[in-house]
């Protein structure tokens, strides 16, 4: 059953300017609609979110997720198509929203919770709860204003997510707190879908989208782009990006290139990236490359690359996914603390592991260069690499990995 | 749209919302909360001097046939315009205040105008009890004093309904804060507060009074001067132009309110 159904929802703005704001234009315009100007941040969006989901909304800045959010909150109502929500709904679209900076945390934490739709017996009941798990124990008496920001988004996540919302709606918020809160964050809406809450989040952090969202809709310009499972949507957001990236970085090239000669109109020539990867392979204990490995014996994985340019310091990072889609690992040559000085021409960077922990069954690889601070990357294959891994000698134990462990036994007689 | 059943179930929100702002407003003042009478009785104190002093205007033999003091008969107008004027203006400014709010969770918009408006009527009922203490210490005070509840109610009514518009208004057009102040002092001066319209220097001007009577305030004015100063009931034709006036407010208010509320309050 979906918690919320989207049906073909648009939503336009007004754009406002400051001189709409006065009688006189209202007076002296005559025809004001046909020179009002018009935005439309949503455009024919339909989508179900199942109950019970924890489904992401992913997208660039200005994209149309957070609209989204506030239409199916109900905040907005869309100027086409219809949203509608079965549950009781709670929202954390802004930090701390509607907290009074003069007021107290206690008497805030009232005040939001009887927004969010509690009655002042169930405040009084998880009130402790909400303090104890935002942190502010000692400020609760203190006005919000002397709160540092990360107390206040807290506070306001805390109390958003123990009015025992059925519908959950968070916007990009969680990442102002520190690392630890975030995690304690994860963890509580885990819980609450555990228990059969609809969490709906706007999240910029693809990882969480992969690892935790059942299922994700990527929007750009207001429009739909793709709905899927979480791994899917991340997975093709990001090549997008690294495409959109690149093509950038093309044109910006061609144009510093082309400029003092080239015709304008010329078509621009199209310029491999500084580092390429060429292929990869799979070499098991016998130095060939192939592309299954076996069980428990060593495994290099090899990738070929192509420096177009000389590269100073690139970092070269793999992953894997299994074939039902749990993202197994990944790591790169930082991580892992190995420097690579320069690459220049063809050339290949092994990882060598002397025994593979992965159990038999079909995995994909994930092969990225990127520069040194793991900011830019120059190539990266998303998934493109099958790996067979088959059974050895060892038998194989269940689930995906192989912790390699051994077996003692200590009698204390 | 949100209807009244929508309203009413969000009222633990609106006695949050009132008491956060009742809570807020005298936030690190020494005085605090005396500064809600300090306010009125000085504005009080200076009409008296100017207008029963200066002026010397005159106020009518009050219903117990002795008093005549003309800053008590000025007070029973006070408190009635101070509703009023309280309640718009409240409504106004909710919307600024509340805005963050509504932004970012979903309520019915009405709430912070019902709230704003609560706020006022605490300051009002305060008010009233001031004054009916006084009138029960100058001996002025009858069975008539109950019909101040309802004469009350007919003008939360009516202010209710101005209010909503013009908050909505001011959301996109910040004239309407300007207009609303200026318009205020006119209405205040059209309105029989500070002179009476028995005064026989006024009500010479036969067609300036009938002008005058045309003001809906002036009815609730002398409705409330019936019950507290004449202690006299309020006659049956200014019941019904309360009623009347309080009715095509309340419903005209709430519906202008309702059709363009939603798309005015994305632009908050």
């Amino acid at each position: 059953m979906s918690a919320i159904v989207v049906e073909g929802v648009s939503k336009r703005f007004r754009l406002q300017t400051d001189k709409a704001h006065s009688v006189k234009e209202l007076i002296t315009r005559r025809d004001r609609s046909a020179d009002e100007q018009h935005f439309w941040a949503l455009k024919d969006v339909s989508l179900e979110i199942p109950e019970g989901s924890m489904y992401a909304l992913v997208g660039h800045n200005g994209s149309g997720k957070s609209t989204l959010l506030r239409c199916i909150a109900g905040i907005y109502q869309p100027t086409e198509g219809s949203v509608s929500a079965t549950g009781r709904m709670s929202t954390l679209l802004e930090l701390g929203a509607g907290f009074h900076p003069d007021l107290t945390g206690r008497e805030n934490v009232y005040m939001n919770a009887t927004i969010l739709g509690m009655g002042k017996k169930q405040i009084d009941a998880s009130f402790d709860k909400i303090v104890e798990f935002a942190g502010v124990e000692d400020f609760i008496d203190s006005p919000v204003k002397i709160y540092s920001s990360g107390m206040y988004v807290r506070l306001g996540f805390s109390v958003a997510v123990h009015v025992d919302p059925e519908i959950l709606i968070v916007d990009e918020v969680i990442a102002v707190g520190d690392a630890e809160f975030q995690r304690k964050c994860f963890d509580h809406l885990f819980e609450l879908r555990r228990k059969g809450t609809t969490i709906v989040v706007v999240t910029h952090g693809l990882g969480t989208v992969q690892s935790m969202c059942d299922g994700a809709a990527w929007l750009d310009h207001g429009v739909l782009q793709m709905t899927g499972t979480g791994s899917e949507v991340a997975a093709a957001y990001l090549q997008q990006v690294n495409e959109a990236e690149r093509r950038e970085r093309d044109l910006a090239e061609a144009a510093v290139e082309e400029e003092p000669t080239a015709p304008s109109g010329a078509p621009a020539p199209r310029r491999a990236e500084d580092v390429r990867i060429d292929r990869v392979e799979f070499v098991g204990a016998d130095g060939v490359p192939s592309n299954f490995a076996i069980h428990r014996e060593p495994l290099t994985i090899r990738v070929r690359y192509d420096a177009v340019r000389p590269v100073d310091r690139p970092v070269v990072g793999l992953a894997i996914h299994s074939a039902s889609d749990v993202h197994l690992t990944g790591t790169n040559t930082k991580i892992d603390g190995y420097q690579i000085d320069r690459v220049q021409g063809a050339g290949y960077v092994d990882f060598y592991m002397d025994q593979l922990h992965l159990t038999p069954g079909e995995y994909e690889v994930t092969v990225a260069i990127s520069d040194e601070f793991v900011q830019h990357n120059y190539d990266r294959r998303d998934r493109e690499f099958r790996l067979s891994v088959r059974e050895g000698t060892h038998q194989a134990p269940e689930g995906l990995t192989d912790l390699l462990g051994a077996w003692t036994n200590h009698q204390s007689d | 749209m949100s209807s009244p059943a929508t309203v009413w179930s969000y009222r633990t929100l609106i006695v949050n919302l009132a008491q956060r702002e009742l809570k807020s407003r005298y936030k690190k003042s020494f005085l605090g909360w005396a500064w809600s009478l300090i306010n009125p009785a000085t504005t009080l104190a200076i009409y008296s001097v100017v207008f029963g002093v200066f002026f010397g205007s005159e106020a009518p033999v009050a219903g117990n046939g002795r008093t005549t003091a003309f800053a008590l008969y000025l007070f029973c107008g006070l408190v009635t315009w101070n509703f009023f004027s309280g309640t718009v203006n409240t409504s106004i400014s909710s919307f600024t205040t509340s805005g963050p709010l509504l932004t970012r969770t979903y309520f019915p918009p009405e709430c912070p105008v019902v709230a704003g408006m609560a706020t006022v009527a605490i300051q009002a009922c305060l008010e009233l009890l001031i004054l009916i203490g006084f009138l029960v210490a100058v001996a002025n005070i009858s069975w008539t004093v109950v019909f101040v509840l309802p004469v009350f109610l007919l003008l939360a009514c009516f202010a209710f309904g101005i209010g909503l518009v013009l908050g909505l208004g001011n959301i996109r057009y910040r004239d309407v804060n300007y207009l609303v102040g200026i318009g205020m002092q006119v209405v205040f001066y059209l309105t029989p507060i500070v002179y009476s319209l028995d005064n026989p220097s006024v009500a010479e001007h036969t067609a300036v009074v009938k002008f005058l009577k045309l003001n809906p305030m002036t009815t609730f004015v002398n409705a409330m001067r019936r019950s507290l100063w004449e202690l006299v009931p309020p006659t049956a034709v200014e019941w019904a132009v309360m009623s009347a006036w309080a009715t095509v407010s309340l419903v005209g208010g709430w519906m202008i309110f309702s059709r363009f509320a939603p798309r005015v309050i994305e632009e908050l």
